[in-house]
């Protein structure tokens, strides 16, 4: 460990060498994109780049292959845009690290190549801006969902409360499932994605449009004796969840031990199976409902892929165009076919071919994301989740009440707030971006 | 006499070059890094010098004490338990019976393991409710119902504390046992004429000569322990909240999940200056010299 720091030089001037030796002695553009080689996803992405190509003849696009693993991925990124290596010249980023990134000055703003805003969700777009600013372009989506056994609760949850009633009244049946619902408890990022749909449920924030911490504030209070209510109240949630990560849940839910179970879309094409799964057929997605107080809304955490181009790239204009392509609707459907990923273009949940491509039902796809809600859109954003994710653990095991807890992390974020010199970008950023709707930043 | 101190420092210069190279010049990198404020994530913030400000940093912050005093607990512990199952172990292994060469092998199985697939291992067996240490505990009647051992501090411990003895405790045994046969066989049979039972034999006799040989296991063991981090990682990955959280596993968070280099470098640092006290600590104030007596 002692060592990293010179370790990070050489892997960065090894990376600088690699960056010098990739390029081509021709004259046309080339450029790399930076995704995965593996399995379905990897013969989609090479399909996608040799059409491009054709199209394109000018340009020759190389796939360089980058870590599937998200924090993996990260580090490697900021490892080499900190030595300003213009390769990848295309960076596949996770929801949440665009406006790190852009406050970093790593990704081009693409503002000047005026892509249609409206035609993607509201909420991929809002998570992909910073400053006022759009960085990245929503490549697919990733929503929370409510997933629920519709054997055994055939009408959908309206509010939090009545999901609590139709738990314990499975449960209570003979030969139930034995727990209400799962859900990620484990202290990680998964934790969080948990929060902020109870939290939206309630009314509550993490960060306000100005940047200031909310989340220990009243909502998010009730909203965190909710889950923790779960677990040694009305005892729905069993205690493994503190421990479970998706898969854990998955495996619980499709072996018919639970009722409910918040998880990402991908669940529901896995648990098709009846080879694998007891549940095939047996179950049905919502959105998070609401809490039904004042403020509260049904919400879904949002996820999923951005593209961005490498602010140190020789050819941002070729790069942009290969966004552009890799983004336009026929690719997005033809991603949603190949890897089952949801398109973030709503007018593609018209399309008959989609139908076909999705496991989900499209009408509840669509809700779902139409409920999809960023976390907090913040470059400091990873440092902010651990931080969050340690109070809100403490709390769940009882080593903290919930407001002792929040309140705890509120301080520590702002702290970081004041550590990072955050305050001033954060006005920046609020300032010239008065046209959003309130409540965005969260 | 000078040709040869002069041949002496040119034969032994590669291998002080080596050393200077992977293990001085890190170091120096690492501390100069350290006084400095760094975040690869935040280049808006520059680089500065900030003199001690990272270790004002460290000795204010709550987290990183309690880290140190989760990993002196754990260090303690297991290594307790380590030296009094090995030197049981070495005391058997180092008796003559049939397939003692096989014994000695057997019993450097766990050893041999990567400590990464042992955690997933131990992970697996403390996981779930209907998990095998769960299910066996119920049977035996130690437990009235099954359960969840990652949500409570004091037994989230306990699959770590036994995953470290279970992995170490053969390390250990195999040095203690290498001590033992050093121990020249005819004192015991001069006790046994003038009358000294086994326990007499083995407190005045094994256990001063064996002195080298613990203090080597306590050093190693120590600044193991002092590092611990891919057990814990795997196992509990610091929970529930942050109460079986090592210094090595914050410094890994500080350095490489929130890439802080100058933050997690002053941490590196420290942790350097601990285990390498702890190591003086042990050479002077046992005083017990490690290579060979000087007669």
């Amino acid at each position: 460990m002692i060592q990293s720091a010179p370790l990070f030089g050489v892997l960065a001037a090894a990376a600088l060498l690699s960056a010098c030796g990739g390029r081509a002695k021709d004259t046309g553009t080339v450029l790399t994109f930076s995704g995965s080689a593996l399995g379905a996803e990897g013969t989609l992405v090479a399909r996608q780049l040799r059409r491009f190509m054709q199209l394109n003849p000018g340009v020759r696009v190389e796939l360089q292959r980058t870590p599937d693993d998200a924090n993996q991925r990260h580090q490697l990124y900021v490892q080499w845009l900190n030595a300003r290596v213009g390769n990848p010249d295309i960076l596949q980023l996770d929801v949440v690290w665009t406006p790190e990134f852009a406050a970093a000055g790593w990704v081009l703003p693409l503002d000047r190549y005026a892509p249609t805003k409206p035609d993607f969700f509201p909420a991929t777009i809002q998570a992909n801006t910073w400053a006022g600013k759009l960085y990245a372009l929503p490549w697919f989506a990733d929503v929370g969902l409510l997933y629920r056994r519709t054997d055994l609760v055939p009408r959908e949850p309206q509010s939090l409360a009545e999901l609590v009633t139709q738990a314990k009244t499975a449960t209570a049946r003979a030969g139930g499932p034995r727990h209400g619902i799962v859900w990620q408890g484990a202290r990680y990022e998964g934790l969080i994605t948990t929060f902020v749909e109870y939290l939206g449920a309630f009314g509550g924030r993490i960060l306000d449009e100005n940047g200031r911490v909310v989340v220990n504030h009243d909502e998010g209070v009730r909203a965190l004796e909710f889950m923790r209510d779960q677990l040694y109240g009305s005892r729905i949630a069993p205690l493994d969840v503190l421990t479970w990560h998706e898969e854990e849940g998955r495996f619980a839910f499709q072996n018919g031990t639970a009722v409910f179970m918040r998880n990402w879309p991908y669940a529901f094409g896995a648990m098709s199976d009846t080879a694998q799964s007891r549940v095939a057929g047996r179950y049905a997605v919502s959105p998070m409902p609401s809490s039904g107080e004042r403020g509260g809304r049904s919400t879904a955490t949002l996820g999923g892929g951005q593209l961005a181009i490498n602010a140190y790239t020789e050819s941002p204009d070729a790069a942009y165009k290969l966004i552009a392509y890799l983004t336009a609707p026929e690719q997005m459907l033809e991603r949603a076919q190949a890897v089952g990923q949801y398109p973030t273009r709503p007018g593609l949940y018209e399309d008959s071919r989609l139908r076909t491509a999705l496991a989900i039902p499209l009408g509840q796809a669509k809700r779902a994301i139409e409920s999809a809600t960023p976390r907090p859109v913040t470059p400091i954003y990873t440092e902010l989740s651990d931080i969050l994710q340690i109070e809100l653990h403490r709390a769940l095991v009882r080593h903290a009440e919930p407001r002792e807890a929040l309140n705890t992390a509120a301080a520590r974020i702002e702290a970081l707030i004041e550590r990072t010199g955050m305050r001033r970008l954060m006005t920046g950023a609020s300032d010239s971006s008065t046209a959003r709707p309130a409540g965005s930043i969260q | 006499m000078r040709a040869e101190a002069r041949l002496g420092w040119m034969l032994v210069a590669p291998a002080l070059g080596v050393i200077a190279l992977i293990a001085i010049f890190p170091l120096g990198w690492t501390f100069w890094e350290s006084l400095h404020l760094h975040e690869l994530r935040m280049p808006w913030l520059g680089k500065p010098f900030v003199g001690a400000d990272n270790y004002v940093e460290i000795a204010r912050d709550p987290r990183f004490w309690s880290a140190l005093g989760h990993t002196a607990f754990f260090t303690f512990v297991s290594i307790s338990l380590e030296l009094l199952i090995g030197l049981f172990l070495a005391l058997a292994m180092n008796r003559a019976f049939r397939g003692r060469g096989l014994v000695r092998a057997a019993v450097l199985v766990p050893w041999a393991i990567p400590t990464v697939v042992a955690a997933l291992l131990w992970r697996f067996i403390f996981e779930s409710q209907g998990g095998i240490a769960n299910e066996l505990l119920v049977n035996v009647g130690i437990l009235d119902q099954p359960i969840v051992w990652f949500i409570k501090t004091w037994t989230a411990w306990i699959p770590v504390i036994l995953a470290d003895v279970w992995k170490t405790t053969p390390f250990v045994a195999l040095l203690l046992l290498a001590g033992l046969q050093n121990i020249d066989l005819t004192l015991y049979e001069a006790a046994a004429v003038d009358g000294a039972n086994p326990w007499w034999q083995l407190r005045h006799i094994t256990l001063p000569l064996l002195k080298p040989a613990i203090l080597v296991t306590l050093i190693f063991r120590t600044l193991d322990g002092f590092r611990v981090f891919d057990l814990i990682y795997v196992l509990t990955g610091g929970g529930p909240g942050t109460t079986t959280e090592p210094v090595a596993l914050y410094t890994f968070n500080a350095l490489l999940q929130n890439l802080r280099f100058g933050y997690g470098s002053a941490l590196s640092v420290v942790i350097f200056a601990i285990t390498f006290g702890i190591a003086l600590l042990y050479v002077k104030g046992l005083g017990i010299r490690l290579a060979g007596d000087e007669r």
